[in-house]
């Protein structure tokens, strides 16, 4: 069933539909702008940056898997490259965090383009196991260059600077918040458009077919290039960003290696492959149901699990399945 | 490093037996991750939890109920057959059925929804602490100048008696032929009157097996912990690709050759560095040789 | 007859049909042949016999018996042995391995197993010879005797047979027909699926010819062979 919500079938509805989208959608923008603002919670808008970050890393892991059907494994690791670029790109050459963010975007996309150039002749498994080959290559070459990174130790990093009279010290979460959502906004507009327009319809040939795009004289190569390459740069903006907020980086497991890639690739599949913005929603509710059931400890990741097995098995189309029911 | 130390036959013989004999675990768990693969073209993440899994049955069995260790290698091999039975018959096939041609890949990430459940319901069972069981048999052998333990001689001689008894398994029983034949043409071996829903229920079965097997050998050196499955997995997922993709002798060489290569990073360089020496040997081999090292081509000899 | 197909109706997708109301007879100690041109649904005829794909209508019985809801692993217990398209040996498997494979079904019974060896390599004289050899390494006529006689194992009733010739050397197709009209002495009802459509007719006692999913013409061997050339030309 790919049925838009309907509105093609009945064409008299069109327009009520669009408009009632159009207020649909308005009122979430306005959710997302208002909630963290109206609540004056630094526990909220903490939840609400953590959910918005992670919806973002699942969206452009959306864009690989979803659309190209290229699966990073080593996703965390690629987190881990534009977090640290930024950061040490501060801290030994006093870049300015602001410029740290396109750096880090420009060194992930280094990586990914690396990444897709030596792994042309993969595909699925291979190329899952590549990725995250290079991924753990990535995290412990942090781990054991502590003269560099402080490694295990962990590495501080500074807050953004004031740009514009608007103040991003520690703390300062609200405007965190907000200047994610300007980087959001821009990042989820680019690939709606990117996925919509020809490059979109060669990407998804690739995930169907490699061979017949092949033949049709689109170059797998390039396309495969290409979206490893945008995909990795728009990981960097927000690890740079990530990096920034944070403010202390580790390179152990949970925040650079396969459990983060397995988070961040849950909430993709549970809100959707190919939807792109069913990952925000699904970012939302996995994290928003992360930090709420704190308390749980590894019961919360067990259901993680579950989750994850279930949506494999009997809702192969994640929330995206669910948009008929709700939306 | 002195260059002398470098030279010395003993240390290097002694370097050797080490990797040697870690190599010979990663051997037998890449062995059962080959099986797999080979026949069902499942990547099975959630392998260093069967290794997890196996670790902690040695330990009930050996510690807790004080009895024979070699009862609690046992236990381990049934337990964890048992548990791959269950798992293939209700997840793996599920999925087969529900998901279409690209269901390899799914396979993959629910295996790894599978690995994130076991170790946090492992952890919330048996806690984070490390429970291992300092020697299996006291005393050791001296040969030559290097003193081995009688628990690595244990776990070497282990390792080779059980590929052996895996290698006879498969050339000369029905089920192990059927599991050749399943490999290399499943269509084929269907129309003989083969049911090959049960050779994959039974391979993925043989295949936890090896790893709980391997948990349970190993636990003198890696005690049994949530997590403790996660540096072998590794380890023997890229004797795997290394050895070629469902090439289980391949597996078992390049098993212990990364042994080899972990234990002499971990004597000459920092031990951390393994891990990148590991995942950039792997990445040189899927771009030059993606078939494997020990394979020319794909699908050719086992 | 050993095997009846009457008002079959299949495809994979329910909407799009492959097969429309396809009838079919195969004469006990006979062979049959169909043919067709391509896209004709002469393989996946096969497959739905063979219960790789659900008729969505019509019945299929063997020697009386409806093969419905059966899989391809149960057809050969019901006496139908397949030959799938291509190459269809264990390549890495020695040739006697093979063969005990094909015997299969005789389970742990010994001395039917060895009863089974003995009849078929005084057969196949060759087979016994290279019988430690891996199938893999065998010619390619040799393999396609090889899959021939591993699906006589069990003592089958109907043989089906998707392609027979396809892909071998010009001068081994003659072999395998001759190996065809032999098994045909033994008393097997065969039932052939061809491209090759002038050797197929050589051997044939009976000729199907299907277009388009459905029945086209059908007739005795002698019936059909003189009308070959206009029949091949409608399909143009």
């Amino acid at each position: 069933m790919r049925q838009e919500s309907g509105g093609t079938r009945r064409p008299s509805f069109l327009r009520a539909l669009t408009v009632w989208r159009a207020a649909k959608i308005a009122v979430l923008v306005a959710l997302l702008i208002l909630v963290p603002y109206v609540s004056d919670s630094a526990f909220i808008t903490t939840v609400f940056i953590s959910a918005v970050m992670f919806g973002l890393f699942a969206a452009i892991y959306d864009l690989m898997i979803g659309y190209a059907g290229l699966i990073n494994f080593g996703y965390a690791g690629f987190i881990a490259a534009g977090a640290y670029t930024s950061a040490l790109a501060w801290l030994h050459f006093g870049v300015s965090p602001w410029l740290g963010l396109l750096l880090a975007g420009f060194v992930c996309a280094a990586i990914g383009f690396f990444t897709g150039l030596v792994s042309l002749r993969l595909r699925g498994l291979y190329l899952a196991l590549m990725t995250f080959f290079i991924g753990e290559a990535i995290r412990f070459t942090i781990s054991n260059t502590p003269d560099y990174t402080r490694g295990m130790l962990g590495l501080n990093v500074a807050p953004f600077p004031s740009i514009f009279g608007i103040d991003f010290s520690r703390g300062n979460y609200l405007n965190y918040y907000y200047l994610l959502l300007v980087i959001g906004a821009v990042i989820m507009t680019f690939m709606t458009a990117l996925v919509n327009s020809k490059y979109g319809l060669a990407f998804q040939a690739l995930r169907e077919d490699p061979l017949a795009t092949e033949s049709l004289g689109i170059s797998t190569t390039r396309y495969k290039l290409l979206n490893f390459t945008i995909a990795s740069f728009l990981t960097g903006i927000v690890a740079g960003f990530y990096a920034h907020y944070l403010g202390i980086l580790s390179p152990t497991p949970q925040e650079f290696g396969v459990p983060r890639t397995v988070e961040i690739l849950t909430i993709t599949y549970v809100g959707g492959r190919g939807t792109l913005w069913g990952s925000l929603f699904s970012g939302f509710l996995l994290i928003g149901f992360q930090e709420y059931f704190r308390a749980l400890g590894a019961w919360r990741l067990v259901l993680f699990g579950c989750l994850l097995i279930f949506v494999m098995l009997y809702a192969r189309r994640g929330l995206a399945g669910l948009k008929k029911y709700v939306w | 490093m002195e260059l002398s130390i470098l030279l010395d036959p003993f240390i290097l013989a002694e370097v050797s037996l080490q990797g040697l004999i870690r190599g010979s675990m990663y051997g037998l768990m890449a062995c059962g991750l080959s099986l797999i693969f080979g026949l069902m073209g499942v990547k099975n993440f959630s392998h260093g939890e069967f290794f997890m899994l196996g670790a902690y049955a040695m330990f009930f069995v050996a510690v807790i109920m004080d009895m024979p260790f070699i009862l609690g290698i046992g236990a381990a091999a049934a337990v964890l057959f048992v548990f791959g039975v269950l798992v293939e018959r209700t997840l793996i096939r599920t999925l087969r059925r529900r998901a279409g041609r690209e269901w390899l890949l799914d396979a993959f990430v629910l295996t790894i929804g599978l690995m994130v459940v076991l170790q946090n319901l492992a952890l919330l069972t048996f806690g984070s602490t490390r429970r291992g069981v300092p020697t299996l048999i006291p005393g050791g052998v001296e040969i030559g100048p290097i003193w081995l333990t009688n628990d690595r001689l244990l776990i070497l001689v282990a390792a080779i008696l059980i590929v052996s008894m895996l290698g006879v398994f498969i050339r000369y029983t029905r089920m192990g032929k059927a599991m050749l034949a399943t490999g290399q043409h499943p269509e084929a071996a269907q129309t003989l009157g083969i049911d090959i829903n049960r050779v994959y229920t039974y391979t993925f079965g043989l295949g936890a097996a090896l790893a709980g097997i391997a948990g349970a050998l190993l636990i003198s050196i890696f005690p049994a912990y949530p997590t403790v499955g996660f540096h072998p997995v590794i380890k023997s997922i890229a004797a795997v690709i290394l050895g070629g993709l469902g090439n289980v002798p391949g597996a078992i060489a390049a098993g212990v050759l990364l042994g080899l290569i972990e234990a002499y990073t971990t004597f000459f360089l920092a031990s951390g560095w393994q891990h990148v020496i590991t995942a950039v040997l792997v990445v040189l081999v899927l771009i030059v040789r993606p078939y494997g090292l020990f394979s020319s081509a794909k699908g050719e000899r086992p | 007859m050993a095997l009846e197909i009457e008002g079959v109706t299949a495809g994979y997708v329910k909407e799009v049909p492959i097969l429309r109301d396809v009838d079919l007879t195969a004469g006990d100690g006979l062979v049959t042949v169909i043919i067709g041109p391509n896209g004709a649904g002469k393989s996946t005829l096969l497959k739905v016999i063979c219960g790789y794909l659900q008729a969505a209508q019509g019945v299929i019985r063997h020697d009386g018996v409806s093969l419905s809801g059966l899989q391809p692993k149960d057809m050969l217990r019901h006496g139908i042995a397949y030959l799938i398209q291509g190459h269809s040996v264990f390549p890495r498997m020695s040739v006697q391995d093979n063969l005990e494979l094909g015997a299969w079904l005789l389970g742990r019974d010994r001395r039917a197993i060895r009863q089974a060896f003995d009849d078929l390599y005084t057969r196949y004289p060759l087979l016994r010879q290279k019988r430690r050899m891996l199938a893999g390494d065998l010619s390619g006529g040799e393999q396609r005797m090889l899959e021939l006689a591993r699906l006589t194992m069990t003592q089958p009733k109907t043989l089906l047979l998707d392609e027979p010739s396809v892909g071998l050397m010009p001068k081994l197709v003659d072999s395998v027909y001759q190996e065809i009209a032999r098994l045909k002495e033994h008393g097997y009802t065969i039932l052939i699926v061809d491209q090759n459509v002038r050797k197929a007719m050589h051997i044939a006692d009976y000729v199907y010819v299907l277009k388009l999913g459905e029945n086209s013409h059908h007739g005795p061997r002698d019936d059909i062979e003189p009308r070959l050339n206009a029949i091949i030309r409608e399909w143009i």
